[in-house]
């Protein structure tokens, strides 16, 4: 779901990037108007966090492995905005350090992965854990990468669309939505159990080292 | 910081630039300015940025010739000018990074600038502890570790984290007031 630099239209990346910067305000005032000592110290390391979490890998059957995303643990764990924050932050150091998506483009991974993976995410768990606890976590995991990859593939396949030379050639993403949805959303159908399992298993550990649960 | 700022703000209009002109001709012109800017580093900057973005646009790459192929013609000119201006855009954000001060680029913004810091500083801790783990786990299994060890690794490893997240936040936070750098309202 890293997209690079060059293959979203300015007509995508400019308006979105208007819309994550309108939420980024919002979220960080949210954050701030009950700023503690703690507050910024907790968003930098959570974001480091983020970033190391999206490090740990998956195991799936016949010896591949994927990585983890994490956007569930922090937004269960911590908030809805904080998760969103913090997966922004982290698509930002990596786009600039690593080249791993694009500037263009990090509005739209902020606004799919931290934004929806992250609302999705608690409303699954806020909807389902006094029904049960294990499969409200792992629902939670599970649509936090299903629907962003989703929305991704909607973005993608939008491309060819809104942008066309005079010949009708695309100018930006060249495939349409009957090729991206499925080759971008099928793989993380499988993503989703692995991040869900491990999800479960993490909040879990976690609350037996800390000694409470998340509400 | 006025340099750092100058080149945030010409970053930013390349973006804009780059994304909004589909000449091929212009973006090998783009690239051509891009590798004067960047100098003597221009060869390991466009290695960094061709080796961040191969496996994309190989994928995508591929996806278009085979389509073209079933279709009956490749659209070899998408290819070149996708690829290039994909190459150029990462190119400008490597330079971006290497010429300009991040702590001084994000000087307006005190806040950000606290996270990112913050951030960049332990994300260097937990990437060390990361890899002590893993050495553990390998030195403690006589094989290749299976799934489910390796999902058991992942789970404690990650709440272990989560753990030293709340208690680094709160020594950080501490050490910030001690600094003086954060006052409690009514303090």
């Amino acid at each position: 779901m890293h997209v690079p630099d060059g293959f979203l239209a300015p007509s995508t990346w400019i308006p979105a990037t208007g819309v994550g910067a309108g939420l980024w305000a919002w979220g960080a005032r949210r954050v701030g108007r009950n700023m503690r000592a703690e507050t910024l110290p907790q968003l930098g390391v959570l974001t480091a966090v983020t970033f190391v979490l999206m490090m740990l890998s998956i195991p799936l059957p016949g010896g591949a492995t994927v990585h983890f995303t994490g956007v569930a643990v922090l937004a269960i764990l911590f908030g809805g905005w904080t998760a969103f924050l913090c997966v922004s932050l982290v698509l930002l150091m990596q786009a600039a350090l690593f080249g791993t998506g694009g500037m263009t483009t990090l509005a739209v991974g902020a606004l799919t992965i931290g934004g929806l993976g992250g609302a999705s995410a608690v409303a699954a768990w806020r909807s389902l854990r006094r029904w049960n606890r294990r499969v409200a976590l792992f629902v939670a995991a599970w649509v936090s990468v299903v629907l962003p990859a989703l929305a991704t593939a909607l973005v993608l396949g939008l491309q060819p669309i809104l942008a066309t030379d005079a010949d009708g050639s695309p100018l930006f993403f060249p495939l349409g939505w009957s090729v991206v949805v499925p080759a971008l959303v099928g793989p993380h159908l499988l993503l989703g159990v692995g991040e869900g399992l491990l999800t479960v298993m993490m909040v879990e550990a976690f609350e037996r080292a800390q000694g409470g649960s998340p509400t | 910081m006025k340099r750092s700022r100058a080149w945030l703000g010409v970053y930013l209009l390349a973006l804009v630039v780059f994304t909004s002109v589909h000449s091929i001709p212009w973006i090998v012109g783009g690239l051509v300015l891009w590798a004067a800017l960047a100098g003597r580093r221009a060869p390991s900057l466009l290695k960094r940025a061709g080796l961040a973005v191969v496996i994309f646009n190989l994928s995508v790459s591929s996806g278009v010739v085979l389509i073209g192929l079933l279709d009956g013609g490749v659209d070899t000119t998408w290819l070149l000018r996708a690829n290039l201006r994909v190459l150029l855009l990462t190119a400008c954000t490597f330079l971006l990074v290497a010429r300009v001060d991040l702590d001084d680029a994000l000087a307006p913004w005190p806040g950000l600038r606290t996270v990112v810091v913050l951030a960049r500083g332990q994300i260097r801790v937990l990437q060390r502890l990361l890899e002590d783990f893993r050495l553990g786990l390998r030195s403690r299994s006589l094989r290749r570790p299976g799934p489910r060890v390796l999902a058991r690794h992942g789970a404690t490893t990650g709440s272990f984290f989560l753990g030293k997240a709340l208690h680094d936040a709160e020594e950080l936070s501490l050490a910030l007031r001690a600094r003086g750098a954060w006052r409690d309202p009514g303090d």
